[in-house]
């Protein structure tokens, strides 16, 4: 592993300069490369800057839009870098931790990070997976799980969710109590899906079951949209239009004790409620130089309730199996919470960007132009995907 | 009528002893003679320990229960709900956890007694299956 040491030259020194997204919906009307033109064109004018001046592209793996597509319609004219990076949702910070590499290797000056979906209307992530006779094999591992009917998300995420019950004595309530804070933030932000649909705890408990004990509040949104991020130097983002949230930090790794396969698997791997997150955790504070109790704020990947609740525990941000009393306490909450958590809404309740979304709100943050402004912070963890390889970072108000 | 299940790819060359097996009617599976670890998904070398000196193994077909959730929203024609997906430790090997499917929404406690059953999917595909003991 490499030591603090090693990364405390990096930190700081890059920037995100530039942040853009499309209205959230669930039936954009667009492709999405349109989506990802317009997130895109947002990012580079809200940092003041021009097609000619970007010069890297990084594109999640599963985004349907390619990296020379988004050239294309962009008419970028300089670009002398590239990446996808894998794997869906637990790729965002992932992918602002390789235009940070680009970056301060001279690869690229401005790096465009992009996400765009038609989440809802087009290929729905929740739904399962099409029907055909056989499953597995390559290594994915799926003849293992789906012929026993392991079919979606909800369903793996589900499994966790008990095992956490069965260990730790976590309740409905608990689940519930991530939800509202998460519709309560939405409620405030005005671009957020959920905006204008209050939740309460009666209302999440009769909602319908999904996978138990996971209910339809426990599962997020499936969004139409699209959202961009420009990285930069530090310096550079000095000169440009808005204040540079500034990258403390970026970390990017695996579970213990994993295998491959996408999702299924990890609930046969080393300590299912551990997952990335704990590893990823252990790189972060060391690179950043800082731990939990130095965030002021935190944008957590909410794909389902017990994914945000898990990672609390393996950033260190409540103890662990805690994290149960600890959202029902009010802790994650904008009002007086400890850890204001997923202020606009998350994925639960803002949008679902495949965790992107996350990102453009931690900058947010930082500026101190959120809907719901987190008063005086000037830290912000963010984070991915939970699963099998995970990411996540610390951003900073520039002094 | 419901329809086929899905079935389980049995050609893939690390996991496919498990499913030449279960057409056997024997539960396997792979274990690390260096560390002595159990190993599922079976991979060639160790995750534990990274050694390549793994053999499958023969396992009684008795476990606990380590976690389930049951299915209320039906996804699939073939998976019509509820049923209930369980998640086993095997009793002789405790790092393996092996799944199977239970129908309908069953009283089920963490820990309780697992016994295997093998379902025959027909054509030689035999699926190892999971049911309270
Ligand atoms: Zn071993």
């Amino acid at each position: 592993m490499a030591r603090a040491d090693d990364y405390a030259p990096f930190r700081d020194r890059c920037a995100i300069a530039g942040i853009g997204r499309t209205e959230f919906s669930r039936d954009s009307g667009r492709s999405e490369l349109a989506l990802a033109t317009e997130a895109a064109r947002a990012a580079m004018a809200d940092a003041g800057l021009t097609a000619d001046d970007i010069d890297g592209v990084v594109r999640c793996q599963m985004d349907h839009n390619s990296a020379s597509a988004m050239t294309g319609a962009l008419a970028l004219r300089n670009v002398g870098f590239s990446a996808d990076v894998a794997v869906g949702g637990d790729a965002p910070c992932a992918m602002v931790g390789v235009a940070v590499a680009a970056v301060l290797s001279g690869q690229a000056r401005h790096v465009l990070v992009y996400r765009s979906l038609n989440g809802r209307s087009e290929g729905r992530l929740g739904a399962a997976i099409a029907p055909r006779p056989e499953a597995g094999g390559h290594g994915n591992y799926d003849e293992f799980f789906t012929p026993y009917g392991l079919l979606t998300a909800p369903q793996s995420f589900a499994l966790l969710a008990r095992r956490h019950m069965i260990e730790y004595g976590t309740t409905e309530e608990h689940f519930g109590a991530v939800a509202i804070a998460c519709r309560e933030h939405a409620n405030r932000t005005p671009h957020a899906q959920m905006h204008g649909k209050p939740l309460d705890m009666t209302q999440y408990l009769a909602s319908r079951m999904i996978s138990d004990p996971l209910r339809l509040f426990d599962c997020c949104l499936e969004t139409d949209g699209a959202a961009a991020v420009i990285v930069t130097t530090a310096e550079r983002a000095k000169d440009l239009a808005q204040p540079p949230a500034l990258i403390r930090a970026t970390a990017h790794a695996p579970a213990t004790g994993m295998s491959g396969g996408m999702m299924f698997p990890s609930i046969t791997w080393e300590e299912p409620l551990k997952l990335a997150p704990r590893n990823v955790a252990r790189q972060l504070w060391a690179r950043a130089g800082l731990g939990p109790q130095d965030m002021d704020v935190a944008q957590i990947y909410d794909c389902f309730t017990i994914s945000l609740m898990l990672q609390l525990e393996q950033y260190g941000l409540c103890g662990e199996g805690e994290s149960g009393p600890f959202v029902a306490s009010g802790a994650i909450s904008a009002d007086g919470g400890s850890i204001p958590v997923n202020t606009d809404g998350g994925n639960m309740s803002g949008g679902y960007i495949h965790g992107l979304n996350h990102i453009v709100e931690g900058v947010r943050q930082m500026r101190g132009t959120a809907d719901v402004q987190v008063k005086d912070a000037e830290t912000c963890l963010v984070t991915s995907g939970p699963m099998g390889i995970s990411s996540a970072m610390v951003l900073r108000r520039a002094a | 009528m419901t329809l086929p299940r899905i079935r389980p790819a049995t050609w893939d060359r690390d996991t496919g002893p498990f499913f030449a097996a279960a057409a056997e009617r024997r539960l396997v599976y792979k274990h690390c003679n260096a560390c002595g670890r159990g190993n599922h998904v079976p991979t060639p070398s160790c995750r534990f320990c990274g050694s390549t000196d793994t053999a499958w193994r023969e396992a009684e077909g008795k476990g606990t229960l380590y976690t389930w959730t049951t299915v209320t929203h039906p996804v699939h024609p073939a998976y019509p709900a509820p049923y209930t997906v369980v998640i086993v430790t095997l009793e002789a090997a405790p790092d393996v956890r092996l799944t199977g499917s239970v129908p309908g929404a069953p009283d089920l406690a963490p820990g309780q007694p697992m016994e295997v059953w093998f379902e025959d999917l027909g054509e030689g595909c035999v699926l190892p299956n999971w049911r309270p003991a």
